[in-house]
């Protein structure tokens, strides 16, 4: 295995070294090795870290919760950090809906886990592995640890055999998205290596990098628009926060903003129109601080009529932000980064 | 000399002669024996095409249209096809594929729009298209056009309905009289394009005598699957694409099959496919000769190829926002939203794929070939 991935760093080095020439190449590869594949290593770290710390929580009854919290909230921030970045393995094959189930709209997370378990008795970890998304993800996990009508510490055995499953479920996943990257033919090299099974250029793989960032700056304005109503006319809608229950929604926001940043701090070079690139770091800016100064949690500020219009210049800044990047960015970089209206025909 | 029937047929045959009035190339061939793709694309600024290009990458045409095309039917024998408007559109365009100039834009009827399929009859004397009645919407619609030979313009003749909800791809049966049709079941509003009754879906798959009358009609077990297109095989196995519209975590069939006398049923796939394919599949080609099925599934950035008979999985790839199949010589071609367009050699077992010299990008669901 080590001299796999010994060989696979030396084929790497090499490509690295003939996309020197070719300056798009060169941000593609360095995206691929620098960004994207550490930041889905992170996240598979955090899953590991989130399985020891349930397994310490689980074996001690006198052990306090606040590191699982602490594990939970670090397995959370990776994944939000991630998502502007997953491209490939992980937005393929349903895989990023076991991570987390959101929205919920019908509160199903609470439904199907109390359900399972009042089913399953013990659970075992291959009864969670046949059952819903819905139960096998971040969600399910949160909902455990920060719901106010359960009792984690005095009903330990009913969830913690869910904690672990969810905890190693994850780690799997993880795992084997990291494969799906490392492999012959994985991800990392069909970023690097140019034609290939999924990209015929470096031009290609780039326009998918940005793609999968400019979804995520889009999935920012829906975590945002979604409590604030902006779906149910106006209408504050706070439980369908993301991760309301452990008041985490703002922070995993900024995690996100900076996934996506990232990707624009290697793009940057390839512009050569001065004024867009000054422009593009003043809204990942604008974005940034108003995020910073917001006062309290998502789902207090919702509800709060006095903060309606700082959360709308918010959505806003958001807003302006993507299209400096889907339709400005796209442009000066002659690539097309748009979407297909693949609405239903 | 214009185009018409009377014309081709003076000039000396009716599709032989087809190559020698077009100049050749369209048909035959100064661009090698490079088969003809024709299909709708957008452009970077949004603007709608009417495109014709071979599988070399020479472009035959680009014909700027009003409104966004889908699906194309080209005519059986006469060097035109119409690029059908994508719904809920208000338009098509009858194209001369000799230079791709504007023969006619069809106005649909009204309170009709154009659900983005149509074909033409074998004899070239009518087509009939899935349109959508406003006064009841989704009541599914088959319009029926005469094309005036001498004039080269379809005329509205009448129309019949398709028993069923929000009709979307059609489909000749090997007989050659009567229609294969995916009604999708949703009610779409003809303005907004909002999809009315998505609890309350009724899709199924129709197959109708052309002049109306019902032959069968088979629904799926999961009603929220949009019964969307098709494609028929020479022995009339009919094969089709579902769009699910239910819950985006949920995994559910998308691809059916009715083979000659046994009912409608799902056709076997894996479930690590089904989850590739995001709910949604685009569109649908099946290889007479090489009896192989193909389908783009965008969402899920996934195309593959199946054995139509055994079911064996022959390609399951990668492809950036996959739009439309067409069978061609030896594989399928297959364009893209958003990347370069491919062609998938799938003759023996060990499928090969090629980039193509089409412009990347912004081509729609459909690609005819020929």
């Amino acid at each position: 295995m080590r001299a796999l991935i010994m060989q696979g760093a030396v084929v790497l080095s090499v490509l690295m070294l003939a996309a020197c020439s070719n300056p798009r190449q060169e941000v593609t590869v360095q995206l691929a090795t620098e960004v994207l594949l550490p930041a889905h290593q992170q996240w598979h770290d955090s899953n590991a870290a989130l399985v020891d710390s349930v397994e310490a929580y689980c074996a001690d009854p006198q052990a306090s919760v606040e590191k699982m919290k602490a594990a939970f909230f670090h397995a959370q921030s990776q994944w939000s950090y991630l998502q502007p970045l997953m491209i490939g393995p992980l937005s393929e094959g349903n895989r990023s809906w076991q991570v987390q189930f959101w929205p919920d709209k019908r509160n199903l997370v609470v439904r199907q886990t109390e359900a399972l378990l009042d089913e399953a008795g013990p659970l075992t970890g291959e009864q969670l592995e046949k059952a819903s998304v819905v139960v096998q993800g971040l969600t399910a996990f949160e909902y455990v640890l920060f719901d106010e009508s359960l009792a984690l510490a005095s009903s330990r055995d009913r969830y913690c055999p869910l904690l672990n499953g969810i905890a190693t479920h994850q780690w799997a996943l993880s795992e084997e998205v990291l494969t799906l990257w490392r492999g012959p033919e994985g991800m990392l090299l069909q970023l690097s290596d140019f034609p290939n099974e999924r990209y015929a250029t470096a031009d290609d793989g780039l326009a998918a990098i940005l793609r999968v960032q400019i979804t995520g700056v889009d999935v920012l304005k829906k975590k945002l628009g979604v409590p604030m109503g902006r779906l149910n006319k106006g209408v504050a809608q706070p439980y369908q926060a993301e991760a309301w229950r452990s008041q985490q929604s703002i922070g995993n926001l900024q995690a996100s903003l900076k996934g996506a940043r990232v990707v624009w701090q290697r793009v940057r070079s390839l512009v050569s129109d001065e004024g867009l690139v000054s422009d593009i770091d003043q809204a990942y800016a604008d974005v940034n601080s108003r995020m910073e100064a917001l006062p309290g949690s998502l789902v207090e500020l919702v509800q709060a009529p006095s903060h309606r219009d700082t959360l709308a210049a918010l959505y806003t800044a958001l807003d302006q932000l993507e299209n400096r990047q889907q339709i400005e960015l796209a442009r000066a970089l002659n690539i097309q980064i748009g979407f297909n209206a693949n609405d239903g025909d | 000399m214009p185009l018409t029937r009377r014309n081709l047929l003076g000039a000396g045959a009716a599709m032989a002669g087809v190559a020698a009035l077009g100049g050749g190339s369209l048909w035959t061939g100064t661009a090698g024996e490079s088969p003809l793709l024709l299909s709708a694309r957008n452009d970077d600024a949004g603007r709608h095409y009417a495109m014709g290009y071979y599988l070399n990458g020479q472009r035959a045409f680009a014909t700027p249209v009003r409104e966004r095309c889908h699906a194309v039917a080209r005519h059986p024998f006469l060097p035109v096809a119409l690029f059908v408007g994508r719904r809920p559109a208000r338009e098509s365009y009858l194209l001369d594929l000799r230079d791709g100039s504007l023969l006619q834009t069809l106005h649909s009827q009204p309170y009709r729009h154009f659900y983005g399929h149509a074909v033409f009859h074998a004899q070239g004397q009518w087509l009939y298209t899935t349109e959508n009645d406003l006064n009841e919407p989704g009541r599914g619609v088959l319009g029926r056009y005469r094309l005036d030979r001498a004039a080269l313009q379809l005329v509205h003749d009448g129309e019949a309905s398709t028993h069923g909800v929000g009709p979307h791809e059609l489909a000749w049966m090997p007989e050659g009289e009567s229609l294969v049709i995916g009604n999708g079941g949703i009610r779409t509003d003809g303005v907004s394009r909002q999809q009315m009754n998505l609890e309350t879906m009724t899709p199924s798959l129709v197959i109708m005598d052309r002049h109306g009358a019902l032959i069968s009609k088979e629904t799926l077990t999961d009603t929220q699957s949009s019964i969307r297109h098709l494609d028929v095989a020479g022995d009339g196995t009919v094969v089709t694409g579902q769009q699910y519209h239910g819950p985006a975590y949920n995994r559910v069939p998308l691809l059916a099959i009715k083979r000659p006398g046994e009912a409608y049923q799902p056709f076997p796939v894996s479930q690590t496919q089904l989850a590739m394919m995001d709910q949604y599949t685009a569109s649908i080609a099946i290889h007479r000769q090489l009896r192989q099925v193909a389908m783009t599934a965008p969402r899920g950035n996934r195309f593959f190829i199946w054995d139509l008979d055994s079911g064996e999985t022959l390609l399951d790839t990668p492809m950036s926002d996959c739009a439309g199949v067409g069978a061609v010589p030896g594989g399928f071609a297959v364009t893209s939203g958003q990347g370069k367009c491919r062609y998938f050699e799938s003759r023996t077992a060990d499928v090969q794929g090629q980039w193509l010299a089409l412009p990347g990008g912004g081509w729609d669901n459909h690609l005819w070939s020929g």
